[in-house]
This record gives C-alpha cells, sequence and structure tokens, in this order.
C-alpha cells in the first residue's frame, strides 16, 4: 500500500458516512439493475424454453363448431407448418366442501398421449386412460386453492347433464401462464378458475360434437406473415362461424406476459440509470470539493515528482472504491430483490420450470455500469487535479469574493432577513451549481415517492371504477347461450334478488374505412343501473336507443368520434348481414376496450327481437353469497360470479404485489435523498468552517451554527420537494402512457394524499440527513480550525 | 545570541549524525567549476486583464553543483517565480534554462515531472505537509518515487524527529513540521534542494536549526542548496548571495568567508 493509498484509506474513516451514503445509492442502482434485469432474463428464457417445449401454437381459430376435417383445410395453407383441432368450452364445476360454483375450461386433448401443440406439462399423475372416459387433468392452481388432490371427483355441468369427473393429473399448460378469462379480470382467481384437460372421445361426447371442433391453433413456417394465414383461414372457416383469430401475441397469457417481459427491460435500463445517474452527481460535487480543499497537497505532489496520472488516481481509486463497494453491496441486495420479484411472479404466473438464477454476467455488467457512472462523476475533478499548476497551487489562494444574491436587489426583503438567513442565501448562491444538484437530488427522490404512491391511487382508481362506479351487480350469471327475457324472470323470481338487468355480450368486427377490429359489444338497457358507463368526467351516460357507444381506447384506435359511422359484422353464428351504425359517444374505460349499445338495438343486429347471454342481479344484503350456491346448479347457466370475490382477490393480490414494489421505492428514494443531502452538508461544513469557526468564536451556540446548516437544508429541500411534485407527476404520466395496453390503462389519478405523504417522508429523509450531520457540527473544532493555515 | 559553537545545533532532540549514506563530498571549493543551472534573459510574466505583471526582466545567472545560494530580495521581486522555473514547477515566458546540458525550458509537462522526481527537493514557507499522513507517511510520500532513497525513519532521525514519526501535522509544532518538510525533501537524496523561505513562518531559534540543518546538508553531500529569504542576515552563510529587485537581478555577492548560523544575527 502506497502512501496515497494510506491517504485514501484514513480520509474514508474520517467520512465513511458520506462514503457508505454515496456507496448505498450506487447499491440502490446495482440492486434494480441486477433484479430487473435477471427477472426479464429468467421470464424470457422460462418462456422460450417453456413455449418450445410444450409447443405453444402461433394462431389461434375460434369458430362455432366445425367438422375435424377442417383442419386438414387448415393444414394445406400457405406457411402452415402443422395444425390441431380441439374443443374448449367453459363449464360450471361443483367442487366437493366448496359452496360457490367454479368455472372451468374444458380443453379436449387427444385420447393417448402424444406432443401435440398447446401440450399439458404433467406435473403430477398420469395421463387418460384409454378406456376411462371420465377422467381428467386438472390446473395445478386450481387444485391447490380448492385442496383438490389427485383421486378426487369434481362434478361439471355440461350441457344441461351432470359429469363426474375424477382426477388423474395435475398439470400447467404455456396458453395459460397467466390465468385469467378475460382482460377484465386483471388478476388471476385460482381458486374460481381452472383448466381441465379431457380427453377428445369425452368432449365430443358430453358436448355432442361428433368428429368435430371449436378451435384450431397451429404454428406457421414465417414464409407468409401469421396475419395473412388468419385471413386464409378464415375464408376457409367462413361456414362455421370465426368470431376470434389471434395470434400469439393476441392471446391473451401471451400478451400479459409478454408486455411484462417488455416493461422489465425498460424498467432495467431507466431505474438504475436514476440511481447511479444521482450516484454520479454526488460523487462530482464530493469530489470537485476535495480537489478545491486539497489544492496544495496536489501542488506538493506534482512538485515532489507525481505525475497528473498519479495525483488523479488518487480521485479516481476514491470513486472506483465507491463503485465496487456499492456494487458488492448491490449483489446482494440484487439478489434478494430478485428473490423477492420470484415470489409475486410465481404468484400471478403459472411456470412448471420458473428459473431463478444468479447470472454472473449480469453481475458483471452492473459492476462495469456503477463504474462507468462514478467514473463519470470524478471525471471532471481528476481533470481539474490535473490541471492545477504546482507553482500557482502554492500560492496562498485569494479569498473568494462574496457574491450579491439576487435577493439583495430587493431590499426591501433583504434588510428584514435575520442575518442566518442572510448567510444562508449568500452560501446559496455563492455555490450555485451544488445547491442546484441538491434541489435536482431531493426532487428525484421526491419524484420516485409520486410515482409509487401514484401506483397505487392508480390501481385504487381504476379498481373502483370498474367495481364499484361502472359494474354495480352483486352477482353476474353467465347463460350458456343467447336466451330471451324468460331466462331473467326466472331470475328475478329468487327472494335474495332485488334487482336485475339484462345484458347481451357478443364478438363483432367493427369497420371504418380500412380500419377494423374484432371487439366484444356489450348491449344494456338504456336505462341501465347495474352497468353504469361514464364519460372522461365521470359523468354518467346512457347507451340510448341506438347507435353505438365506445371506449376511448377504441375510438382512438378506430380513430373515430361521435357521428362517424361503423360498419359492425357479428362473429358468431347470430345475425346474416354487416349493419351500419352510428357512434354515439366516447366513454371513458380502464380494463379492456369495449363497445356499448342498447340491448335491443344489439339484438336486432343478430336478427333477433331481445336476447341476452349474461344477467346482472343485486342482492339484499348480505344475501348474494347464497344465491350464488343456489344458482349453480341451474340449467343454462355456464358461470356464476360474485363481485365481492372478485374484488377481494383483486385488491389482496395488488396490494401485497404494490406493497413490495412500492416500500422498494420509498427507500431508494429514501436513500437518494439523505445522500444527496448529508453529502451536501459535509462538503459544505468542510468548505465553511472557518466560517462557522468564526461565529462560534463570536459567541453563537452550536445549535445556532447547526441551524444555519439545516435551515440551508431545508430551504433546499423544500424547493427540490416542490419541483419533485410536478416531477413526479411527469413521470406517471409517462407511466400511464408506457401502460396503455390492450388490456388495461393506468387512470391518471393522483390523491391529494401522495402529496402530502411525499412532502412529509421528504422531510423526513432531511431531518435523518441533518440529524447525521448533527454530529460532525458538534464535533467542529474551533482552535483547530482556526489555528491551520487555509 | 553568540556564543554557541558549530555542533551545538545538537539542540534539537537526535541532533544531526553523519549516516554514511551521503557519498559525495564536500565541495566547496571548487563550486564554481561545474556550471549545474545556466539562465539566460529568463523572463516571466501574468497577464492579468488590462495590466501584465512583469515578475522576472530578463534574469541571466549560473549556479554550480555543491554551491550554497541565497536569493534575497524584497516582496514581489520575483523570487519564488525564479525558484520555480528551475524547480520545473513553472516554465519562463522567455529565455532559457539549462540543467547541465539539458534545456529544461523546453521540457514537456512529463518530462519537467520525471526532472523533479530524480533530481529536485522542495521545501516551502509553510511546511506543506499532507494533513491526514503522518510525519513519516509524508516522507514516505517522496521516498516512494525516488531513484535511491534514504530510509524515512532515518530522515527523520536526521531532523531529530524520529520519535515523534507517527504524529499527524496538527501534532505537530510549525518548526517540528518544517524539519519533517525538510527531512521529506532530504529522503529523496535529490541533487538540488530548493528552499522557499523555510524560516519565514519560524522565530528565531528554530529558523537558525533549521538553517543549520541546511548548511549540513550541503556540506555533508555536496547537495546544491538554494534558499530564499526576505532575511539580508542569512546571505552570510551562503557561497553566492543573489540580490533581486523587481524583476532583475541586482548584484551578486561572493561570500569569502561563510558564517555559520549560529554567528548570524538577525
Ligand atoms: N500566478 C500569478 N499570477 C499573477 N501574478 C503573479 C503570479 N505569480 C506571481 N505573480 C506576481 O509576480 C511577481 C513576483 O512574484 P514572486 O512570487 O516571484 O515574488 P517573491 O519575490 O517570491 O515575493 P514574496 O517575497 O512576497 O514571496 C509578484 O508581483 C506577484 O504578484
Ligand atoms: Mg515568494
Amino acid at each position: 500500500m502506497n502512501v496515497l493509498h494510506k491517504k485514501l484509506v484514513r480520509y474514508l474513516r474520517a467520512n465513511w458516512g458520506q462514503a457508505l451514503a454515496i456507496a448505498a445509492v450506487i447499491t440502490c442502482g446495482t440492486a434494480t439493475y441486477i433484479s430487473l434485469a435477471s427477472a426479464h432474463r429468467n421470464l424470457e428464457l422460462t418462456r422460450d424454453t417453456y413455449y418450445e417445449k410444450y409447443r405453444l401454437a402461433d394462431f389461434f381459430l375460434m369458430f362455432e363448431q366445425a367438422p375435424m376435417t377442417a383442419v386438414f383445410k387448415i393444414e394445406g395453407l400457405d406457411s402452415v407448418h402443422e395444425a390441431r383441432g380441439r374443443i374448449v368450452k367453459d363449464v360450471s364445476l361443483d367442487v366437493p366442501g366448496e359452496e360457490e360454483p367454479r368455472t372451468g375450461r374444458m380443453v379436449s386433448m387427444p385420447d393417448n398421449p402424444e406432443p401435440v401443440l398447446n401440450d399439458v406439462a404433467l406435473l403430477s399423475g398420469r395421463y387418460f386412460d384409454k378406456s376411462a372416459m371420465n377422467e381428467v387433468i386438472v390446473s395445478e392452481g386450481f387444485a391447490k386453492a380448492n385442496h383438490l388432490a389427485l383421486g378426487d371427483s369434481i362434478r361439471a355441468t355440461i350441457e344441461d347433464s351432470k359429469h363426474t369427473l375424477r382426477i388423474v393429473g395435475l398439470g400447467l399448460s404455456p396458453e395459460y401462464v397467466m390465468m385469467i378469462r378475460s382482460a377484465q379480470e386483471l388478476v388471476p382467481s385460482p381458486e374460481k378458475f381452472g383448466i381441465l384437460w379431457v380427453s377428445q372421445s369425452f368432449a365430443e361426447s358430453a358436448f355432442d360434437m361428433n368428429e368435430a371442433c371449436n378451435e384450431i391453433v397451429g404454428t406457421v413456417d414465417g414464409s407468409v406473415p401469421v396475419k395473412t394465414v388468419l385471413d386464409r383461414a378464415e375464408e376457409v372457416l367462413e361456414p362455421y362461424g370465426v368470431y376470434a383469430k389471434l395470434e400469439r401475441d393476441d392471446q391473451i397469457s401471451a400478451r400479459f406476459f409478454a408486455d411484462e417481459i417488455a416493461g422489465l427491460a425498460v424498467s432495467a435500463k431507466i431505474t438504475p440509470a436514476i440511481f447511479l445517474g444521482v450516484a454520479a452527481l454526488i460523487l462530482l460535487v464530493l469530489l470537485n470539493r476535495m480537489v478545491r480543499n486539497e489544492r496544495t497537497e496536489i501542488g506538493l505532489l506534482k512538485a515532489y515528482g507525481y505525475t497528473n496520472l498519479e495525483v488523479s488516481g488518487y480521485y479516481i481509486q476514491f470513486s472506483l472504491f465507491l463503485a465496487v463497494l456499492g456494487c458488492l453491496g448491490g449483489f446482494v441486495a440484487g439478489e434478494l430483490l430478485a428473490n423477492a420479484m420470484v415470489k409475486i411472479y410465481v404468484r400471478f404466473y403459472m411456470f412448471p420450470l420458473l428459473r431463478a438464477r444468479v447470472y454472473p454476467d449480469i453481475l458483471a455488467r452492473s459492476m462495469g455500469i456503477s463504474i462507468a457512472f462514478a467514473l463519470a462523476g470524478a471525471l471532471t475533478a481528476a481533470r481539474h487535479a490535473a490541471r492545477i499548476q504546482p507553482a500557482e497551487a502554492m500560492r496562498i489562494e485569494p479569498p473568494k469574493s462574496g457574491t450579491r444574491t439576487l435577493l439583495e436587489r430587493f431590499h426591501a426583503v433583504w434588510r428584514r432577513l435575520s442575518f442566518t438567513w442572510k448567510m444562508i442565501m449568500r452560501n446559496v448562491s455563492r455555490y450555485r451549481v451544488r445547491a442546484g444538484i441538491s434541489v435536482f437530488g431531493v426532487m428525484v427522490s421526491a419524484g420516485i415517492m409520486v410515482v409509487g404512491f401514484f401506483t397505487m391511487d392508480a390501481m385504487e382508481f381504476m379498481i373502483d371504477y370498474q367495481f364499484t362506479e361502472t359494474q354495480r351487480e352483486d352477482v353476474r350469471v353467465a347463460l350458456q347461450r343467447e336466451m330471451d327475457e324468460h331466462a331473467l324472470r326466472d331470475l328475478l323470481r329468487y327472494d335474495a334478488v332485488r334487482a336485475g338487468e339484462p345484458m347481451l355480450q357478443y364478438p363483432f368486427r367493427i369497420k371504418t374505412g380500412w380500419r377494423e377490429k374484432e371487439v366484444g359489444v356489450i348491449g344494456i338497457p338504456e336505462d341501465a343501473q347495474l352497468h353504469r358507463l361514464m364519460d372522461q368526467e365521470g359523468r354518467p351516460v346512457s347507451v340510448g336507443a341506438s347507435g353505438i357507444v365506445l371506449s376511448d381506447r377504441l375510438a382512438r384506435e378506430l380513430q373515430v368520434g361521435p357521428g362517424a359511422t361503423l360498419v359492425l359484422e357479428p362473429l358468431r353464428g347470430l345475425g346474416e348481414n354487416e349493419k351500419e351504425v352510428t357512434v354515439r359517444q366516447v366513454v371513458s374505460q380502464y380494463l379492456g376496450s369495449s363497445a356499448y349499445m342498447n340491448i335491443h338495438a344489439l339484438s336486432r343486429l343478430l336478427d333477433e327481437s331481445f336476447a341476452l347471454n349474461t344477467a346482472l342481479l343485486q342482492t339484499h344484503a348480505g344475501e348474494a353469497r347464497e344465491l350464488s350456491t343456489a344458482l349453480k346448479d341451474i340449467r343454462g347457466i355456464a358461470a356464476v360470479e360474485l363481485k365481492e370475490d372478485m374484488l377481494a382477490n383483486i385488491t389482496r393480490e395488488l396490494q401485497d404485489s404494490m406493497a413490495i414494489s412500492n416500500t422498494f421505492l420509498l427507500v431508494f428514494s429514501g436513500v437518494i435523498a439523505f445522500a444527496i443531502i448529508y453529502n451536501a452538508t459535509i462538503v459544505s461544513l468542510e468548505e465553511r468552517k472557518r466560517e462557522l469557526a468564526s461565529l462560534r468564536v463570536l459567541g453563537f451556540s452550536k445549535g445556532e451554527v447547526g441551524a444555519i446548516v439545516y435551515r440551508e437544508n431545508f430551504l433546499l429541500a423544500a424547493a427540490g420537494g416542490m419541483l419533485g411534485l410536478p416531477f413526479g407527476m411527469a413521470l406517471c404520466k409517462l407511466l400511464v402512457y408506457a401502460y396503455d395496453t390492450e388490456l388495461y390503462r393506468l387512470p391518471f389519478h393522483i390523491e391529494m394524499s401522495t402529496f402530502v405523504w411525499t412532502v412529509v417522508m421528504t422531510a423526513v429523509f432531511v431531518s435523518l440527513a441533518n440529524l447525521a450531520a448533527r454530529r460532525r457540527i458538534h464535533q467542529l473544532d474551533v482552535v483547530d480550525v482556526l489555528k491551520s493555515r487555509e | 545570541m553568540g556564543g554557541r559553537g558549530v555542533g551545538e545545533y545538537t539542540a534539537v532532540p537526535g541532533g544531526i549524525q553523519e549516516t554514511g549514506r551521503f557519498e559525495r563530498g564536500p565541495m566547496a571549493d571548487n563550486a564554481q567549476e561545474v556550471a549545474l543551472f545556466r539562465v539566460e534573459g529568463l523572463t516571466k510574466n501574468y497577464p492579468m486583464g488590462e495590466v501584465t505583471v512583469h515578475a522576472l526582466r530578463g534574469v541571466s545567472l549560473e549556479v554550480s553543483a555543491g554551491e550554497f545560494l541565497v536569493i534575497l530580495g524584497p516582496s514581489g521581486s520575483g523570487k519564488s517565480t525564479l525558484l520555480n522555473i528551475i524547480g520545473g514547477i513553472d516554465s519562463p515566458t522567455d529565455g532559457r534554462v539549462f540543467f547541465r546540458d539539458e534545456e529544461l525550458s523546453r521540457y514537456s509537462e512529463s518530462q519537467l515531472t520525471r526532472y523533479r522526481r530524480r533530481h529536485i527537493g522542495f521545501v516551502f514557507q509553510f511546511y506543506n505537509l499532507m494533513p491526514n499522513l503522518t510525519a513519516q507517511e509524508n516522507v514516505e510520500m517522496a521516498t516512494e518515487i525516488s531513484v535511491s532513497p534514504m530510509d524515512s525513519r532515518e530522515a527523520l532521525r536526521l531532523v531529530g524527529l524520529e520519535a515523534r514519526r507517527d504524529h499527524f501535522p496538527s501534532q505537530l509544532s510549525g518548526g517540528e513540521q518544517q524539519r519533517v518538510a525538510i527531512a521529506r525533501a532530504v529522503a529523496k537524496q535529490p541533487e538540488i534542494l530548493l528552499c522557499d523561505e523555510p524560516t519565514g513562518a519560524l522565530d528565531f531559534e528554530t529558523g537558525k536549526v533549521v538553517l543549520e540543518m541546511l548548511r549540513h546538508i550541503n556540506e555533508a553531500t555536496g547537495t546544491t542548496v538554494i534558499v530564499i529569504t526576505h532575511n539580508a542576515a542569512i546571505g552570510g552563510m551562503a557561497h553566492r548571495v543573489i540580490r533581486m529587485m523587481d524583476g532583475h537581478v541586482r548584484e551578486i555577492i561572493e561570500n569569502a568567508e561563510r558564517l555559520t548560523p549560529s554567528e548570524i544575527e538577525w
């Protein structure tokens, strides 16, 4: 160890608080990078191997019913590599010991195990036996949530008849990594919804679909765009009522999963850059001050023949040391964080094999990145050090000229300031860059906090909007097919039911000019009370007697507004012809993207006078659960959903995962605010110790001297905090923009409490920094300072 | 304050001892024969906005190896500037400086650095010790980058501060700090020792001790010593005294007889 190393060690030992604060910011940066990049890698690798091994299809075609021979026609299309026909239908399940009915998605599989498209990953048990018809493989999450084990039986209501199915295996599928029914659900509810894989023979007989299928999935060789293949396939399947054609990317599970992975890739770039950028700024302030302070020492070293490289190297080593220290902390924190993320992921996503690994190359890269940022922060200081001329440095530096502050021009104000405040204002304007960096740091910190609190606000708002303001029913009954008003009347007869409304959901292709989109159109009564629409200002909107109401996203995608004419083509069996409809209004929708019409008008589009396939029921207080139990055995009912449960599930899942991420955001923003303020304080103390010691000599108490420093910090923090609120809002806007996906978009809604909390927490962090700096202020040795030559 | 003979400088604890490591013998007699430095028409200007400060206005001078040279002159006369240029930490505006047959004034920055590293030891008025290094480490700062340095403890013993080697500068008095600074300069075993007002911040007695040390080093090792001072009396102990005034060399006095520091009165 040479002398300069000793000097470095001594400095670090004397200023360990500062060193640790900077290292902590670097730790935050590398930890976020490592965790996000590892999570990204984990998920991507998992997805790729999973999709490949269990052969997730490239396209999905859904239709009413077609003979199995249609599969050969699809296979004959250009570029189609392989295709498989299957039966997929939702059925109502009766789980022993559970009151409410569950929904099972029945998916047919070949009678004999073979590596088909969208294969099942069998986790335990076995495949169906050829001879036994009623065997079923159940998705693992559903089985777990309902305490079902191999050998147990469940009862399914299929086409109005009851079947008892024996569980022979537990499995997963690449098709249902995110196991939700529709985009409206947002989070999976494993106890309410599961997949049942049954043999083809069983499905054909149970659904009365001999040698037929209602879904074809396939792979392509890539010679023709998938879109084109889907268009041709639709023509081929025209007679069978195609109502949906999806590329893999549009499939709901794949979509959610892909969005998550893409989001991680972006976050892995942005978040660490924020932290490391802040760390670089702090280093910049600190090292520049060190070089200025150590001017004569640098001159001396040079006079003795130390080279520029050796002298600058000292400052470079200083930042390198902090980068490495911070990064080592980041390795630990990053892996902890990565594990926490895996825990969230296994909650939302179902994989047979989630990789959770330490990737040496990611660690190496994180080290490289933090070193790069630290060097960037050290660069100006190193350059200054190199530029110092020894002869000049050994001369006594003229005292810094006092600068007039802007405020001084306003005599009236300036005169009223106390001496303390005058000193503070002078100091702030003397070290404008450093003050600016402090303000900036606090701004970033406050901005991050705003974002953290905002995500909660937005989710709460979105959930409230969807499940309290929009969906006002207690129980939602999905019928097996379109029925007339008798169905509703039958339901209204139950004592528990207070009110009920019909709903008709039907898939259409909406066209305008060359734009077209497949959309679920929802029909509701003109005076609907149980499903309310609202415009952008939150005012209730009626669907009217005619015309169509579009969600804002849909209107944007189709680039139409009120008054425009759309062509609607029904995508299932009902309704023969395309019909024109006028856009009536645009409403606000956060979950999913739908279109609404008067239920009568919508029925007419399907050549019916009145049809419904969903009933919304409001019950007397506390009777919803009973009602749903009572309804589960009724013929013609596909599914009964209790809103209460759904809401509880969503709230719980989101709050748990958000609590984790917000804790981290809060800690991170605290580290930033603390580090930047603490560091600036120490730097300023070091620089002004003569001034402050003189004040002590003049009779100022330690507390009074401290007050000058503390108040300056609060002044800068207040400025930073004030800027942080709009900065945070801008970040939130960015987030809203980034998360505007097919599936959901975040409302730009920030509660007042978010701002209050941000201000409070910023004050707390700054107070902590002041508290930490207190020791140094109180240790200020007056005699020592005044004795030494400046 | 007279009356003390040569050698009584051992008032410094430990005293100065011959170490045997100094191999070059005294060169006082034939000092003028080898030109160590040759300075020709040296000027140094500092343009300061409207006015230009002329720190040196054409200085010519020769310094011999083994010489003890004192530079006298009022404040602002250009003494430090001249010394800094000779020491390779500053460069002239015009004129030439030769170190033996090498032209210093044409050296690049890195050549100057190497030159300082090999040949020069500096002692400054305000000691300029590194505050967070101990006395010994301050000496090591110099020995570490020297070609054939003295042992750092030995250098401290030379200035009588071996016992204080683990003390930090703030724990030493001004005179002790200056002695550490001298130990640091000497420990390099440089050919030239450049001292800019080494006694400026010291009291009379301490100043004498420091001067005595410098004289001893010059005599014992043949190290060329150049000392800047305000104090004309110190000139008495030099081989030659250079008087500067307003950027010029006013006169050069050769002392036929040299005084010992203890004989100097001021
Ligand atoms: N870096 C500089 N910028 C401007 N002027 C300078 C600079 N260095 C020296 N000078 C000026 O050059 C002149 C000579 O300075 P120098 O330091 O050589 O004087 P000096 O003889 O050493 O004085 P002192 O005895 O006070 O140390 C002075 O007028 C000084 O102000
Ligand atoms: Mg001078």
